[in-house]
């Protein structure tokens, strides 16, 4: 019993450790920048198929192990070789960790740009079309391009984290899954307060005041989806390296519209609403898949299909009654114009 | 070639249907419609549970435009309209459609494995092509489909230049304010045009599944092409739609045909990616769509 309740709050801190990376990006695009991402996939899942495709290559690189099967097309036999080396040695498993999640970041803003680049200057509704309809595009990639992942067989990725030993393999994964997720929550935290995210913040509030002030449209907004697809992307890195294989079936639902949700019922653009939106429906969703199996059997269809009615209901509701969340965003004010203000209003 | 050609153009009339669609909501509602999608597929399991039944899968044509039309009202009164009383921004209602997509999606798999477990019927490839009739060496779904396209054109703008709800409609797409001032039930406008574009989508997604092998998720394949065509067409004007449609249609189909035997059998595989990148250079080039050019001559 013991055992089952560890397992679960492991489960559990692991998926909001993800998703709070993907909401808290999702924030600085949609939340400060006022980009609808429609295609959050598209880096998402940039950053978990191209850790698929490098891992093991960089792990060959790193320990000089004489691999002759190819990784991707016959990974059981690389790994065989591989597994062992990284987790008799912490140091190189670190490292290739540092390695994989830095090309995750710099793949994931890439992708950023490549989605963002010709939609950059549009309006918000042709902006969204464009994100949603590319939001598809990388699993048909991976799909089409055997080479990349092994195709729809997808891949297994050797495991950076057993040299704590396998028993304790998935709390180091979380336990690590956890810190980035609070480090880029920190850091987006921080850039709200700068003038950077509050030149952001004043392009979402009005385009047109924000460049007659001469703040750039193109340029925040650009940085804001390169930071924002940096995050995705590392998360991605991290979803792959956390269950250890991947294939090209990443699904919009759970990693396009579930964030949008967890963001709309915190509350867009407060990162504290975010980070709380996120832990309720994190643990509702858990609870509920842990006990699926006792409505097993019961119902003439898969279970699965309830979530979508459900959470679209939930959706539904928010939209209509609390757009705003259940934290709304508050004004920030930085303290120099906060004195500014409280000395001109005792002038008057 | 001809027969790449044929199906081409019976591609082409089913993503000008579908597109037509978001034309006009995009004109009326002033939002791009992601649930679109879901409306075409509950038009192919219309006319697949007709031909369960044992009925002409055709006769799902006339029932699709029903079922789909009622499905595009429902979202208009449950949720879009609630919205558009907040006077909540294009951004909420477009998060909408999203919404009502994925709660569609659900219901359509419930559906699906609903005939899987309690009647054992395949309920996840619907292909209807071999029910299909031959009339002159043309398969029945390249006739029923472009000439359905051409009436229901037909029918439109008799509807929108010859009668007094048409008049009313045109008023709404180009002033609502000013359309609600004059008397004009801007609510019952809208409503009327969700329901016509979920038809016109109900139309194409009964004829799919003669065309093609179908199942829930086809939905998901067609939401690039259906909002390519209609990009490429314009969204200013209704009857862009069916001119990218056909554009973006001959592309997928024929060009790529044609490339696959120049450059290699290979770039078949990419064919999928068409509509994205035609979106793109769309975008890029002409915002405005391809009527734009033409209107300006």
């Amino acid at each position: 019993m013991f055992d089952v309740i560890i397992l679960f709050i492991t489960d559990l801190l692991a998926f909001f450790g993800i998703y709070l990376m993907l909401n808290t990006a999702l924030n600085i695009e949609r939340g400060y920048a006022g980009i609808p991402n429609f295609g959050l996939l598209f880096s998402y899942a940039g950053g978990a198929y191209i850790t698929g495709h490098l891992t093991a290559k960089i792990a060959i690189l790193l320990t000089g192990a004489k691999v002759e099967a190819d990784p991707i097309t016959q990974p059981v036999s690389a790994l065989m070789v591989l597994n062992p080396i990284l987790a008799s040695n912490p140091l190189i498993s670190i490292t290739l960790l540092i390695i994989i999640l830095l090309i995750g970041a710099s793949f994931g803003a890439l992708l950023g740009l490549i989605q963002l680049g010709p939609a950059i200057r549009l309006r918000e509704d042709y902006l969204a079309i464009t994100l949603l309809a590319l939001g598809e595009v990388m699993n048909y990639i991976a799909i089409a391009y055997k080479p990349f992942i092994n195709g729809s067989l997808g891949v297994q990725v050797p495991d950076v984290f057993s040299w704590i030993g396998s028993r304790y393999r998935f709390y180091l994964a979380t336990g690590i899954i956890l810190l980035i997720a609070f480090i880029l929550y920190i850091y987006a935290e921080f850039l709200g307060r700068t003038p950077l995210g509050r030149a952001m913040k004043a392009i979402r509030e009005n385009e047109i005041a924000a460049v007659s002030l001469g703040k750039s449209l193109t340029r925040y907004r650009a940085i804001a989806m390169i930071i924002g697809s940096a995050f995705t992307g590392v998360a991605g890195s991290l979803w792959t390296l956390y269950s250890g294989a991947i294939t090209p079936t990443l699904q919009r639902f759970d990693w396009t519209f579930l964030p949008w949700l967890m963001i709309f019922l915190g509350g867009i653009g407060n990162n504290l609403g975010v980070a709380l939106g996120t832990f309720i429906f994190v643990l509702i969703n858990r609870l509920i898949i842990f006990n699926k199996h006792l409505l097993a059997g019961v119902l003439p269809f898969d279970i699965v299909w309830f979530d979508y009615i459900s959470l679209g209901l939930i959706m539904g509701l928010i939209l209509i009654y609390r757009p705003q969340g259940i934290l709304p965003e508050k004004p920030y004010i930085p303290k120099n114009i906060r004195r500014k203000i409280v000395v001109s209003r005792s002038q008057e | 070639m001809i027969e790449t050609l044929i199906s081409g153009i019976t591609y082409s009339s089913l993503l000008s249907l579908m597109a037509l669609g978001i034309t006009l909501l995009y004109r009326t509602t002033k939002v791009p419609n992601f649930a679109h999608a879901s409306f075409v597929v509950f038009g192919i399991y219309t006319s697949y549970t007709l031909a369960l039944l044992g009925y002409n899968p055709y006769l799902g044509t006339l029932l699709g435009f029903i079922v789909s039309g009622i499905i595009a009202l429902i979202l208009f009164y449950a949720l879009l309209e609630p919205l558009r009383r907040r006077k909540s921004s294009i951004f909420i209602l477009m998060m909408a459609t999203l919404t009502y997509d994925i709660l569609m999606f659900g219901i359509i798999n419930i559906y699906a494995d609903y005939l899987q477990t309690t009647f054992k019927i395949p309920a996840r490839n619907v292909y209807l092509a071999p029910q299909d009739f031959t009339l002159i060496g043309l398969k029945g779904v390249t006739i029923v489909s472009t000439s359905l396209l051409i009436v229901l054109l037909m029918l439109l703008y008799i509807l929108l230049n010859r009668t007094i709800i048409g008049a009313a409609l045109r008023a709404v797409m180009e002033n609502p304010s000013l359309a609600q001032a004059n008397g004009i039930n801007v609510s019952l406008m809208l409503a009327l045009s969700w329901f016509l574009a979920g038809g016109l989508a109900g139309v194409a997604g009964a004829l799919l599944p003669m065309y093609m092998m179908t199942d829930p998720s086809t939905g998901m394949l067609l939401i690039a092409p259906m909002f390519c065509a209609s990009i490429l067409g314009g969204l200013e004007q209704i009857y862009g739609a069916p001119l990218g449609g056909f554009i973006l249609g001959l592309a997928t189909t024929v060009l790529v045909s044609w490339l696959s035997g120049v450059i290699g059998y290979w770039i078949m595989t990419y064919s999928l990616m068409v509509p994205y990148i035609t979106l793109i250079v769309t975008l890029i080039f002409i915002p405005r769509g391809v009527v734009s050019i033409i209107l300006k001559r």
